[in-house]
């Protein structure tokens, strides 16, 4: 059971993960950064809980308000490039963060322990869950609720007049300045979401790993971060949720009996997903069809 | 001052090295406008087909060398094939995910086929260091300056003297005008991809004969390094390419010495998004304006 818990805790923080991406990619930014984001929100929780005692809960706060403002401020220069460029320029910033990881060092003696992140070796005993008693169950429920509330807010995001204005960004940069939309500003704000859950998802997976390090945080990650939101699609949220749960539940749990051979698989099932719906695997057209699927029994029971 | 010209002289033998992962990296990009990921580990599949043949049957470097440039076009082909062909115009992220995925897929098989951490590579050429003065220089890292310049040389002489070479311009320029004048684009562009891969090769048998070992994590090296040298260059150009490369290598070089090995990769890091905000398009310009569209 535990195992099957664990598997849900991972999901859930790949969705946050895959999430953040999805508001920056809603403006046609493809951002290698994420995974930077979710380390310096990893490590600036874990810093907190473990060193200053906080509770959790402010402590992800500062996290993603970190990891936000860290984002917003790399917004800027980053976002005056596009495409490829802005790609390699995202991906310098995720291996600056991981390197600025990989060379800090910040501990205090508690008792025989030293606590707090050591360079190359890490972060270690991030064990706010088990000092306050949480159980695994606990933990998981916790992620998820976090998930469905960060869900609803981008999904009221989308169908408000912002999500209009993030996808006209993305669609078509020209049409969109041309009716007056501040480029800058939108690019900016979707990448600063993006770094404010970034921030909370790196403050979750810090607890629940307990153990922290530099590697975790490399380009691998990163393109994971963007891989669930356009393997799910973009129409909506739920794309990016299904795409964590095929990547990470199917591909990566589900084919462990296949030792060796998984990643042969893993690789190739994505490349067949993406030449078969090129467009994600939940694309607008299959939302329409879904919601035609819905929809008349929706009418007769409101009738 | 002899150490920051020793520094130089050392930074720009590794950069010529960058020099050249870059160029394959800039043929890739100019001919699809697509980013592939999957750039290094190709190259490190041609480096371990090479291994193979060194520790099985005892092959000579010559034989190693033609061995790990042909195994890094032919997985250059298969990645193409793949993640590239068959993709539609509009779906250029795809492609790049998919390039993701193929290169997870290089990677378990490399460790499939040699599954320790690291192997043996054999050496390009042993033996003292020239002395010129006060100053050194190995020679498997000068018969890889003169590699770098040589193929870079040939490079732009294809680009721009040959039939193939117009071709694969008028595709860079254009793809629909280049189809519609006659331009085979369905031929051209594997061969593009299978020979940019092939450069990466010998860029690969080089560094791993100078290192003398390889790993299933050159491959993520190798696209990072192509890709920091391609963008600091400039996009789609090959003198650029070749400057990237070398200036990379010289603030790596620099930066370890005087700055300590941690210091090294952020300072490269530093340099491109510097370069990247100030001069978007990198220092040398592109070949064509149109390579700057959306990756």
């Amino acid at each position: 059971m535990d195992f099957y818990l664990g598997l849900i805790q991972i999901i859930g923080v790949h969705t946050l993960l895959g999430l953040s991406a999805y508001c920056v990619l809603l403006t046609g930014q493809v951002s290698l950064a994420q995974a930077g984001f979710f380390a310096i929100g990893a490590y600036v929780a874990g810093i907190l809980t473990v060193l200053a005692q906080w509770p959790l809960i402010p402590a992800l706060a500062v996290a993603a308000v970190v990891s936000g403002a860290v984002a917003c401020a790399v917004g800027f220069p980053a976002l005056r490039v596009k495409g490829l460029m802005l790609v390699v320029a995202t991906v310098a910033f995720g291996e600056a963060v991981r390197l600025f990881f990989f060379n800090f060092t910040y501990q205090i003696q508690a008792g025989v322990l030293h606590l707090g992140p050591h360079g190359a070796e890490g972060f270690r005993q991030i064990r706010y869950f088990p000092q306050h008693g949480w159980s695994t169950l606990d933990v998981a429920l916790f992620i998820w609720t976090v998930v469905a509330l960060v869900m609803a807010g981008l999904w009221w995001l989308d169908h408000s007049r912002i999500g209009a204005v993030l996808r006209a960004v993305g669609e078509d940069e020209l049409a969109a300045q041309s009716v007056g939309i501040n480029i800058t500003a939108v690019k900016v704000s979707a990448m600063t979401v993006g770094g404010f859950i970034a921030g909370i998802g790196g403050g979750i997976f810090a607890h629940y790993t307990t153990h922290i390090e530099h590697a975790q945080f490399g380009v691998v990650l990163a393109t994971f971060a963007i891989a669930y939101p356009i393997l799910g699609g973009l129409s909506n949220v739920f794309g990016t949720l299904l795409a964590a749960v095929f990547i990470q539940g199917f591909l990566i749990e589900g084919l462990r009996f296949m030792g060796d051979w998984r990643n042969l698989l893993f690789g190739g099932l994505i490349v067949l997903a993406m030449n078969v719906r090129p467009r994600g695997l939940l694309d607008a057209g299959t939302t329409r069809a879904l919601r035609r699927l819905f929809a008349p029994r929706k009418e007769r029971s409101g009738a | 001052m002899i150490d920051l010209v020793q520094n130089t002289i050392d930074g720009l033998m590794i950069g010529s090295s960058y020099g050249l992962l870059a160029l394959g990296f800039t043929l890739i990009f100019g001919v699809m406008r697509r980013l592939n990921l999957s750039y290094g580990p190709s190259i490190m599949i041609g480096g371990y087909f090479g291994t193979v043949l060194y520790l099985q049957f005892g092959a000579g470097p010559l034989v190693v060398a033609v061995a790990v440039v042909v195994g890094a076009a032919l997985a250059g082909l298969y990645v193409e094939r793949l993640c590239f062909a068959p993709m539609k115009a509009g779906a250029a992220i795809a492609s790049m995910v998919s390039s993701f995925a193929v290169w997870m897929q290089l990677e378990q098989a490399a460790i499939l086929v040699l599954p320790r951490h690291t192997y043996a590579f054999p050496p390009l050429a042993t033996g003292a260091p020239l002395e010129f003065g006060p100053f050194a220089v190995r020679i498997d890292h000068l018969v890889m300056l003169g590699c770098a310049l040589g193929l870079a040389a040939a490079v732009q002489l294809l680009l721009y003297r040959t039939r193939f070479g117009l071709a694969l311009r008028a595709i860079i320029g254009n793809p629909v005008a280049a189809h519609l004048v006659g331009v085979d684009v369905r031929t051209v562009m594997p061969l593009a991809f299978a020979g940019a891969s092939a450069i990466g090769g010998v860029a690969g048998f080089l560094v791993l004969a100078v290192d003398q070992q390889v790993t299933p994590m050159f491959g993520m090296w190798a696209t990072l390094k192509g890709l920091i040298a391609m963008m600091i260059g400039g996009l789609g150009s090959v003198p650029g390419a070749v400057l990237g490369g070398l200036l990379l290598g010289v603030i790596e070089v620099q930066s370890q010495w005087y700055f300590g090995p941690q210091i090294r990769d952020l300072a490269a890091y530093f340099v491109l998004f510097a370069v990247l905000a100030l001069r978007p398009r990198g220092l040398v310009g592109s070949l064509s304006e149109a390579s700057t569209q959306k990756a």
